[in-house]
């Protein structure tokens, strides 16, 4: 394997490389798509969920000959472009070797190409999954049809779901060292330990948190959302098969963060029905002594809890009258 | 008597000794006496004493201390005394005092013999090799709280620390490798090796980066004693509130940032100004070594994006002394002002770890190559842009965070569009490499690792930045990966080609060649064995710094974690060829061993203190290795200076 | 212990050379200055941003309840001095390049005082704010900027200081009245630091205009 300078030889080289990679590059790529893809996870519980493994699908396809193409350019090189003397070296190249204008610019032209484009159909998934499952903060502005209305009830305690009726279910998520809790607003406002959720139906998840950050992430649903305290974070998904799924907590938030999950399933919208409502039925007593529902649970200008002070009519406090201009003690 | 009979003066000095940065560096023998390492370790050790006892002193009386039996003040104050008291010990706070009284730089005294590297020490080559050692010690540090961290995660319900354990060791392995990180090139081998490549004899500011150093090491001492404060539980991102909630540790890693971030302003803002102002005569631009470039790149970060760290710890360290609320969202402060500052910073920090390594395989790649670097300017502007495009891209770590989502599709473009410049990088190795008669030394091998191993992490970050894809993959064992590659497997890996590179000219010592073999095969093999696996651990749902997992996923994580265990152990290879090599059995190097153009080979082993007899004038790049018989880099005899050198004539011509 | 005093043998030590490191010096300072007047820029930027940003989430009402302020007399205060250091930093530049530096050392005796005493009234502001550190979003960020303002005057105070005590070191070891503005290297150095220094301290007037705007007047 010589590197002489002769037209022949040069384009050897370049042209054996390039074959070898559109070879791999198809075989791999067509691999993956039909063996692989179809498991990637999270999998396919949710709309989010498949919408995401198709964004993934379409990412390493693309990104998979990239791989290819360099890893063999290095394989290839250590191979075949190798100092014949060991101890002198000889130089190589000539002038030609300092640059070629239409690689270079072929080069830029391509990769920008592949990356605005990259970019782009990922702004498109963005938008066509409403949020791919990942925290919108407050004001969400990718949602399903009926999030807003159903979300406005909700806050309000008139929202109401039942099946067969395409509403949005919200449900609550409070993170809390180091636990998660779920309310139901249209059933009340139960709280509870389980996440049973209705099939075919679009979730709004609403997640805070009590005290430090934490993060929802109910893996095979592909929604993750952090909980700030004093902060709504909402992301939607909808579901489409039923089963377990496993809920963890994804951001640092103490001793027992690794500690922090559990499970929840995804049962037919009738199931479900029955359960929320004897739920409901059975926590009456509780529920009654909970803080009314509200997107935030942390003490604030307006009061303890959301309003949980009877008086909704809190103003905001002074810290001067309440301390003067000395420290509290 | 500071000038030797045989120099003609000929500056109108009226009798007066010419200042420092043109006069010739005096020479005087060690001795045990002076300003050095002990004298820093005493007056730190009495500053930390005299701190803490003030802090007690002065706030033990307010309420909020003394019910929570806690003094976060007095261990910032007894931190901050100790940096102080370890400044003035080594000696770094003389000159500034001196100026006070008018004092211009001279008549300083330079160090010869092994005891001028425990001091505070001008010259940038001792610098330097100061910072190896530095930056080792950090590396260590981190590499064995790794170890830890593996071994605790051999098994999901046998656990080998407290989950209180645990955390702060997962927290503290973060920040001191994110720490020893951003330093690690362009201490030891930018301070090193910039005014060799430029020309240069000295820097523009010596005792910046002295100084540097100096604040480095005291930042070790900072961070390493969060251990001994109860440690911290935010892991290396810090988040507010869980950073309220901490601890007195919570002051050290704030603290800790604060000085780090004052060190790297220091050292970015030296050897900018020394690369703009000191290049030799006739090095333009384009004449420029690739790895001065990059450095130019990188100091442009560290001196703009340090500002804002400093002002993140400043604030956290407020909330935490003197109960102001910046990141308590229930007074009026917000969380997410700690992460939008905290990552204004993390994300030009980790092109400052990235775009060094990529300076240092465009410089030894030509030469075990023997062409040229492949569309030299497209690299240089590669840096640039990465530089530019680096404070643009900070939200894609906040995609979940709940904030604002208009900016999401801008962050997501701006993000993947930072992917073109690094492009560049591996278009320029991929064209050097072709056709090329590569020699395979160790540093060649070390640099075509970091081609693979970057082009592995790179392309996991474009998984990252796509927001849908990001719900997957942010916050487990996939970022995490990622970001092991890039930075270990890109950074780290480049940093030991450099110093298998560069260390025969700095010690004048050959490296062991066989160990340096083993060192790079075990590493390279066992590095991607370790965090090749996470890729998938991750993919499968297991979250970050978490200390059980889901059963099914012990054996890739045991996979993981034995491969860790040898990876740990392949850097005691390379302990070893250093004790061999550097110490217990060395061999002469000669002056150019790899047979390079570049301009810091062409000075003498070892170099000495002034670096090149007469300031060369540049006639050409150091890359012409494709044409046999090539113009020679630069003249260092017969014409000193280009012509048209006529001094100012008007009295006030120096203003500019 | 006897020091011995070696020649740097074989280093080359010509005119030019000198020259060549003395324009690469005189560069570092122009430069260096520039850089730091930006790093600085990032500094006080990412406190206006704190500000900004807390005003606009307003969490738990509780970004300025009652439209709380720091003493303003203090304010204006501590901000006219800063403004007459600059200030007078900047009138003294003037009048030497026109070549009278006993003007020019006058004025910045006078801006060194007056920068010593915006420290001193800066901390003694800490005693007579009316709320607690914690109570607000402007509370806690009027802290951080009493914290970043100090360091500002304390960096003004410090380079004008060094740079009087210079120009009256240049004037005894060169001699003369004109020492400031002689030929020799440290002349040339002092007066390329004088110019950098005059340039930060227009900066910082910039920045602090802007804070006490931030902080007293909005």
């Amino acid at each position: 394997m010589s590197n002489e300078n002769s037209q022949g030889e040069e384009i050897n080289h370049f042209r054996r490389i390039v074959y070898i990679w559109i070879a791999l590059s198809v075989v791999c790529d067509l691999l993956f798509w039909f063996l692989v893809g179809p498991h990637v996870p999270p999998g396919r519980m949710t709309s989010s969920a498949q919408g995401d493994q198709l964004d993934f699908n379409i990412l390493f396809v693309i990104g998979l000959p990239v791989l290819i193409g360099v890893s063999e350019w290095l394989v290839y090189a250590a191979f075949n472009w190798n100092a014949k003397k060991k101890d002198t070296p000889e130089s190589v190249g000539g002038p030609r070797a300092w640059g070629n204008k239409r690689v270079e610019v072929s080069w830029i032209i391509v990769t920008s190409v592949v990356v605005v484009c990259l970019a782009g159909f990922g702004i498109i998934e963005l938008v066509a999954l409403q949020g791919a499952g990942g925290g919108e903060g407050p004001n969400p502005i990718w949602y399903p049809h009926g999030a807003i209305q159903a979300e406005t009830a909700a806050l309000a305690g008139t929202g109401t779901w039942s099946p067969n009726s395409n509403d949005v279910l919200p449900v609550q998520v409070i993170a809390q060292q180091w636990k998660f809790t779920y309310r139901y607003p249209t059933f009340g406002g139960f709280e509870s330990s389980e996440l049973i959720l209705p099939d075919d139906t679009a979730i709004a998840f609403n997640v805070t948190s009590l005290d430090v950050i934490h993060s929802f992430w109910a893996y095979q649903l592909e929604v993750k959302a952090d909980a700030n305290p004093l902060e709504n974070n909402v992301a939607f998904t909808r579901t489409q098969q039923l089963g377990n799924f496993v809920v963890r907590c994804s951001e640092l938030c103490g001793l027992w963060h690794g500690a922090m999950f559990n499970y929840g399933t995804v049962v037919s919208q009738a199931a479900f029905e029955k359960w929320a409502t004897t739920t409901e039925a059975a926590n009456a007593a509780n529920t009654k002594n909970l803080a009314p529902f509200a997107w935030t649970y942390v003490p604030d200008a307006n009061g303890a809890a959301g309003g949980y002070y009877p008086d909704g009519n809190v103003t905001p406090y002074s810290p001067t009258e309440i301390y003067g201009s000395k420290q509290p003690s | 008597m500071t000038i030797s009979a045989e120099r003609p003066t000929e500056v109108d000095d009226k009798g007066v000794d010419p200042p420092e940065f043109i006069a010739q560096p005096k020479l005087r023998r060690h001795g045990l006496l002076g300003q050095h390492l002990g004298t820093a370790i005493v007056c730190g050790f009495l500053g930390y004493i005299l701190g803490h006892w003030l802090g007690n002193y002065v706030a033990s009386g307010y309420p909020y201390i003394a019910n929570s039996g806690q003094n976060s003040i007095a261990v910032l104050l007894a931190l901050m005394f100790m940096v102080l008291g370890w400044l003035i010990g080594i000696g770094a706070l003389n000159y500034p005092f001196a100026k006070m009284l008018g004092r211009e730089a001279k008549g300083e005294v330079e160090y010869q013999g092994w005891t001028r590297y425990f001091r505070y020490n001008l010259d940038h080559k001792v610098v330097g090799i100061q910072y190896v050692v530095g930056v080792l010690v950090f590396f260590f540090t981190g590499g064995l709280l790794a170890m830890a961290i593996r071994t605790e995660l051999l098994n999901p319900t046998v656990h080998v620390f407290s989950a209180d354990t645990y955390i702060k060791i997962v927290s503290e392995h973060g920040t001191i490798m994110m720490m020893m990180a951003s330093s690690v090139v362009v201490g030891p081998l930018g301070n090193y090796f910039v005014p060799l490549m430029i020309g240069a004899r000295r820097m523009a500011y010596p005792r910046i980066e002295a100084f540097s150093f100096w604040i480095f090491s005291a930042g070790y001492l900072v961070i390493f004693s969060a251990l001994f404060f109860g440690g911290f539980p935010t892991g290396w991102t810090g988040y507010a509130p869980l950073q309220t909630q901490a601890g007195p540790g919570m002051i050290s890693y704030l603290f800790g940032f604060a000085i780090i971030s004052i060190g790297m302003m220091a050292a970015g803002f030296n050897l900018a100004v020394t690369i703009i102002n000191y290049r030799a005569p006739g090095m333009t631009w384009s004449r420029v070594p690739i790895f001065v470039w990059s450095i130019i790149a990188t100091a442009a970060l560290l001196t703009l994006a340090s500002p804002v760290l400093l002002a993140a710890g400043l604030f956290g360290i407020l909330d935490k002394t003197v109960q102001t609320a910046f990141y308590v969202t229930e007074h009026g402060g917000s969380s997410y002002l700690w992460e939008n500052l905290f990552w204004f910073f993390g994300h030009p920090e980790v092109y400052i770890m990235a775009l060094p390594g990529f300076g240092i395989v465009g410089e030894i790649l030509p030469v075990f190559a023997r062409k040229p670097l492949f569309a030299y300017r497209i690299a240089a502007a590669g840096m640039i842009g990465v530089a530019l495009l680096s404070f643009f891209v900070w939200q894609h770590h906040l995609f979940q965070s709940g904030i604002n989502p208009d900016m999401r599709p801008l962050f997501m473009l701006t993000t993947e569009l930072i992917s073109i410049p690094t492009g560049f990088i591996f278009l320029v190795g991929m064209g050097t490499l072709y056709k090329a008669k590569i020699r395979y030394e160790v540093p060649m091998l070390f640099c075509m690792a970091v081609y693979f191993n970057f082009l592995i992490g790179g392309m996991s970050g474009v998984f990252l930045s796509d927001v849908p894809v990001n719900v997957t993959v942010h916050g487990g064992f996939f970022v995490l990966s990622h970001f092991h590659y890039t930075i270990m497997g890109g950074l780290i890996f480049a940093f030991f080609a450099g110093l298998y590179f560069w260390l025969p000219k700095m010690t004048g010592k050959k490296m062991n060649k066989k160990l340096g073999l083993w060192h790079f095969w075990t590493m390279f093999v066992f590095f991607n064995l370790t965090f090749f696996p996470m890729f998938v651990i991750g993919l499968l749902g297991q979250p970050r710094r978490v200390f059980t997992y889901a059963k099914n996923l012990q054996t890739l994580n045991d996979f993981s974690s034995i491969s860790a265990f040898l990876l740990g152990a392949s850097f005691l290879i390379f302990v070893a060829n250093i004790m061999w090599s550097q110490f217990i059995s060395p061999e002469k190097s000669p002056p150019n061993p790899w047979d390079s153009l570049g301009l810091e080979w062409q000075t003498a082993t070892p170099i000495p203190i002034y670096n090149f007899e007469r300031i060369p004038v540049i006639m050409t790049d150091p890359y012409h290795y494709s044409e046999p018989g090539a113009p020679a880099l630069a003249d260092f005899g017969e014409k000193v200076m280009a012509p048209n050198t006529s001094p100012p004539s008007s009295s006030t011509s120096t203003d500019q | 212990m006897t020091d011995i005093i070696k020649d740097a043998h074989g280093m080359s030590d010509t005119p030019e050379e000198r020259e060549f490191e003395l324009r690469a010096h005189i560069g570092s300072i122009w430069s260096g200055g520039r850089l730091f007047i930006g790093m600085y820029t990032f500094l006080i930027a990412s406190l206006a941003f704190s500000y900004f940003y807390l005003r606009s989430s307003n969490n738990g009402l509780l970004w300025r309840p009652d439209h709380v302020t720091a003493p303003t007399a203090y304010g204006w205060a501590i901000w006219s001095l800063t403004m007459l250091a600059a200030g007078m930093a900047i009138f003294g530049r003037r009048r030497f390049r026109k070549g009278n530096s006993a003007d020019w050392m006058v004025a910045g005796w006078v801006g060194l005082a007056a920068a010593l005493l915006a420290l001193f009234l800066q901390i003694w502001e800490w005693q007579k704010i009316p709320f607690y550190p914690g109570s607000s979003g402007y509370a806690s960020t009027f802290i951080g900027y009493t914290i970043i303002n100090l360091l500002t005057i304390a960096i003004v105070a410090y380079w004008l200081e060094t740079t009087l005590a210079r120009a009256l070191r240049l004037r005894k070891e060169l001699g003369g009245a004109n020492a400031e503005y002689s030929m020799h290297p440290s002349a040339q150095s002092f007066r390329a630091n004088v110019a950098s220094m005059t340039y930060f301290l227009g900066f910082v007037a910039i920045a602090s205009t802007l804070m006490f705007a931030m902080f007293y007047l909005l």
